[in-house]
């Protein structure tokens, strides 16, 4: 067996979560692929906890569909996250038996999963360690058991997590992982699924989530100052920023409210410095105006906006794609801002050095829509080549242009040289007033429609980075794919088992989603004639947009639904092969009336 | 040989001043302030372009453009938060706010007491009219109960807020006040609060002469304004300064109110430390990712 998706869930203290990290930091310091996903109730302690580990011998893409293994400490927790933990037939459901429930009546409407064990999982956490405090420990002894996962590496992980709290918890630990251990080998499965070994050496590989990434891809290209406003899910981000940047040189404001964390920002790139702040969905909103601000005072500036489900408060905790009208569109007045969206952990890192050196080359704010899959899953991440990176830094006037500066000159491709403080000759009012080349106040309508069309001309190069957009497949293929952010990962399994079932299919996916490249997606659908937009919202915000900007074929249409209704591969796929069989139908011969 | 000190001094008033002619009405009070900035920015000494000058939007919030210094007008009510980001991104600046009653107290409110707790090094130079000029004549919220304005046709059911009191309990360090019917006044009350080694701040009463109460404002200033000095305040003192403050609104106190004599470090000051602190911590930059190697 090369992977293997386990969902398990919990309430509050039964450390699920706290399992699923052992799991994968033991996994993927073996050299498996995994990827994790934790999901709550919005409750801040206590309350439903549940997380998905899936585990690879080859790259993860996505958190998995139905699960192979479930796990359920509660019944009544495991119910409350419904689709995000869909049983199949295929699954191996476990159980603790305290429950009460019968093997034979588990609460699963319209699924018989393929085996079940009710394991007294508290009792052998009480046995071993003298506490059901180690039931997650039983657990992780149960998965080693039963599907031949990383056991030295757990035991390892374990006593890492356990040694500070003394030598005695970490025997107690180890007993309760091997009572788990044991049980499993004494009640074997029917039909026998151990983990093919992986095939890299022990600790080469990273792993992190979205929101560190973020954050340290950030640090790596030279940001310096971080204004914010704690919420979820993007917090994280300033955590980290506020454990790191120090180090630097820079610093971190916590603010008053988001549009104070946003302005200190901006404060901090007039003076000079790559500055950044992070948000979700109602902190967008609330940051819209500055956001305005720095696009006519031509200022950069990066925003990560961790989508969660909206509007207002929506669901907090859970992810969607539901921001993309507000990151491309929120503002008054004309103004082109480019959006660009992560699709894993690992392409965080490239997505937020690109929206950095964008910034800077275009001084401009950049918005890069991440999710909160994204942002807070856990994911195996191969190792990074810092030296295919190239670190951009903004065009300053040169002495020649300070004995006459002019802070929006006119120039070719409409970038102007930046001063700021501190330098001698650069002295200007930057403004949110519309102004002349000399940044002086105008209400000339001359003047601005002049100015917006340098701000919309110097962002014009991007409608032709190619680099971008990830194509795949026959490029003049009749049926086509195209998905952004987290849901991408899940559009690219059901495109490569499309293929591999001779399916005539093609993928898009842009890390620029916004301004729309519209030559690059003329190009793609020069030969498609039916095809879907894959995205995690009701509305179908990215097929919307693209609609408003390019010829969308007829048959390509938006498949979508709100968040915490994930699509899984499998659905992708019931789509393409539907349409790949309509398009093989022949064309309706409509009879020539006399 | 230099044979007078204003051959001595670096910059003089007309070293700050810019070559844009202000939109105020004739006879604003803000002429005045923006001659004032000039002589107290001379007296300190410092580079223009080492200057950045932060507003929101309004009438006073023009300010900046009428100096030589960097500046940024930006959007209204929220010049504090970006006058933080800038003095934490480069400490070494000089920088100054302008703000009006309505910018300052009413749409940016909430950054008010934040600026202060936080004590990062710089001053907040509020021309407080109790009017919005800029958008002809509304209720502000230092406007006194019971004025009518085009947005209180019967008279304001409201009690305005007093500027120096929520300062003092705020805890600000410097507070004070001035009027451009004193002019070398209230260039020395800026001047001593740009001095002052954190978040300082000053209330400029500015007469609107276009929609304030009436055209002789700046004479009754003069008439009645009452130096801090001259009643034998003590500026050590919160609790009197205090007291005094209480008669905003009705008195026109001018000078000092409250000048902690032990300022405590700035946030700006801390920062450096704490960078100097881990800055020997910092992994190079091309290897940032060895933290999320499992080992």
């Amino acid at each position: 067996m090369d992977d293997l998706v386990i969902g398990m869930a919990g309430s509050g203290g039964d450390g699920i979560v706290s399992a699923g990290e052992s799991l994968i930091s033991a996994a993927t310091y073996e050299g498996y692929y995994a990827m994790m996903t934790k999901s709550f109730g919005s409750q801040v302690r206590g309350g439903e906890s549940s997380c998905r580990v899936r585990l690879s011998t080859h790259r993860v893409l996505n958190p998995g569909g139905a699960l192979d293994v479930a796990i359920a400490l509660n019944w009544d927790d495991f119910l409350k996250f419904g689709a995000e933990l869909p049983v199949a037939g295929t699954t191996i459901v476990i159980y603790e038996s305290k429950t009460g429930v019968a093997p034979d009546a588990l609460p699963l409407v319209g699924v018989a999963p393929r085996e079940v064990f009710a394991v007294p999982i508290g009792e052998l956490a009480k046995q071993g360690a003298g506490s059901d405090k180690a039931k997650n420990t039983v657990v992780l002894g149960l998965l080693a058991g039963w599907f031949g996962l990383a056991r030295t590496s757990i035991l390892r992980g374990l006593r890492k997590k356990f040694i500070k709290k003394g030598e005695a918890l970490v025997a107690a630990n180890e007993k309760a992982f091997q009572l788990g251990e044991q049980y499993a080998k004494e009640h074997p499965l029917a039909t026998p699924r151990a983990m093919d070994a992986p095939g890299v050496q022990p600790g080469s590989r990273l792993l992190t989530d979205g929101n560190d990434m973020a954050a340290a891809a950030a640090l790596f290209a030279g940001c310096e100052f971080f204004g914010g406003y704690p919420i979820t899910p993007s917090t994280e981000v300033m955590q980290f920023f506020n454990r790191e940047v120090w180090k630097y040189g820079g610093a971190v404001l916590q603010c008053e409210d988001e549009i104070a964390g946003i302005g200190a920002a901006l404060g901090a790139s007039f003076a000079g410095k790559k500055s950044m702040t992070s948000t979700s969905g109602p902190g967008l909103s609330l940051k819209s105006e500055i956001m305005g601000l720095a696009s006519i005072a031509e200022l950069p500036l990066v925003i990560i906006d961790v989508q969660r489900g909206g509007p207002s408060t929506g669901l907090p905790t859970k992810s969607e794609q539901s921001d993309l009208f507000a990151a491309a569109y929120s503002a008054h007045g004309d103004v082109l801002r480019p959006v660009l969206a992560p699709t894993s952990v690992a392409d965080t890192f490239d997505v937020t050095v690109e929206a950095f050196n964008i910034a800077e080359r275009y001084q401009t704010p950049v918005i890069i829509l991440s999710d909160q899959e994204v942002a807070q899953r856990k994911e195996t991440v191969d190792p990074i080549d810092p030296a295919r990176f190239t670190i951009e830094t903004r065009r300053v006037p040169t002495a020649a242009e300070l004995t006459d500066y002019q802070r929006y000159r006119f120039t070719d491709d409409g970038v102007s040289p930046l001063s700021h403080p501190g330098m001698q000759g650069g002295n200007y009012q930057g403004a949110g007033i519309e102004h002349n080349e000399r940044a002086n106040p105008t209400a000339s309508g001359k003047l601005h429609e002049q100015m917006n069309a340098k701000r919309f001309k110097k962002l014009a190069p991007l409608q032709r980075r190619k680099d971008l957009f990830h194509i795949d497949g026959n490029p003049k293929a009749p049926l086509a794919l195209i998905s952004w952010g987290s849901i991408a990962g899940v559009t690219r399994e059901a495109y490569e088992a499309a293929r591999k079932e001779g399916l005539d299919v093609k993928l898009l996916v842009p890390w620029l989603v916004y301004p729309v490249a519209e030559e690059i997606y003329r190009d793609f659908f020069s030969s498609v004639r039916s095809g879907f937009v894959v995205e995690q919202s009701y509305q179908g915000q990215l097929y919307r947009i693209l609609r408003s900007y390019v010829e969308v074929p007829a048959g390509v249409v938006a498949f979508c639904r709100s968040g915490a209704n994930p699509i899984q591969p499998g659905d992708v796929l019931a789509k393409l092969r539907t349409a790949s069989l309509t398009l093989q139908e022949p064309a309706v011969q409509v009879p020539v009336e006399d | 040989m230099p044979t007078s000190v204003a051959a001595l001094a670096a910059y003089q008033s007309k070293d700050f001043k810019s070559d844009l002619k202000p939109i105020w009405c004739p006879g604003c009070g803000d002429f005045g302030v923006v001659q004032a900035i000039y002589r107290a920015l001379a007296a300190i000494g410092r580079a223009p372009h080492d200057i950045a000058f932060v507003s929101g939007i309004g009438c006073s919030s023009r300010i900046p453009g009428y100096t030589t210094a960097y500046g940024f007008n930006s959007v209204h009510g929220r010049a504090l938060p970006i006058a933080q980001g800038i003095k934490l991104a480069n400490p070494d600046l000089l920088v100054l706010v302008a703000s009006g009653d309505g910018d300052g107290f009413s749409i940016g409110g909430g950054h008010v007491p934040h600026a202060v707790r936080r004590n990062i090094d710089i001053t907040y130079i509020v021309m407080d009219n109790q009017i919005y000029g800029l958008t002809k004549g509304q209720l502000s919220p230092t406007s006194p109960k019971g004025l009518k304005t085009v947005t209180s046709e019967y008279g304001s059911l409201e009690e305005p807020v007093n500027p120096l009191m929520y300062m003092l309990a705020y805890g600000a360090g410097f507070v004070g006040q001035g009027t451009p019917a004193d002019m070398a006044g209230l260039a020395d009350v800026i001047e001593q609060a740009t001095r002052y080694p954190g978040f300082s701040f000053v209330n400029v009463q500015s007469p609107c002469v276009t929609f304030g109460e009436d055209d002789d404002q700046v004479k009754d200033h003069r008439a009645n304004m009452k130096s801090l000095a001259s009643l034998g305040h003590d500026p050590t003192d919160r609790l009197a300064a205090m007291g005094l403050a209480q008669g905003y609104g009705t008195d026109l106190h001018t000078g000092i109110f409250y000048k902690n004599p032990n300022p405590p470090p700035t946030f700006d000051a801390q920062m450096r430390v704490r960078q100097a602190e881990l800055a020997p911590k910092a992994l190079p930059r091309e290897r940032i990712l060895d933290m999320f190697v499992q080992r």
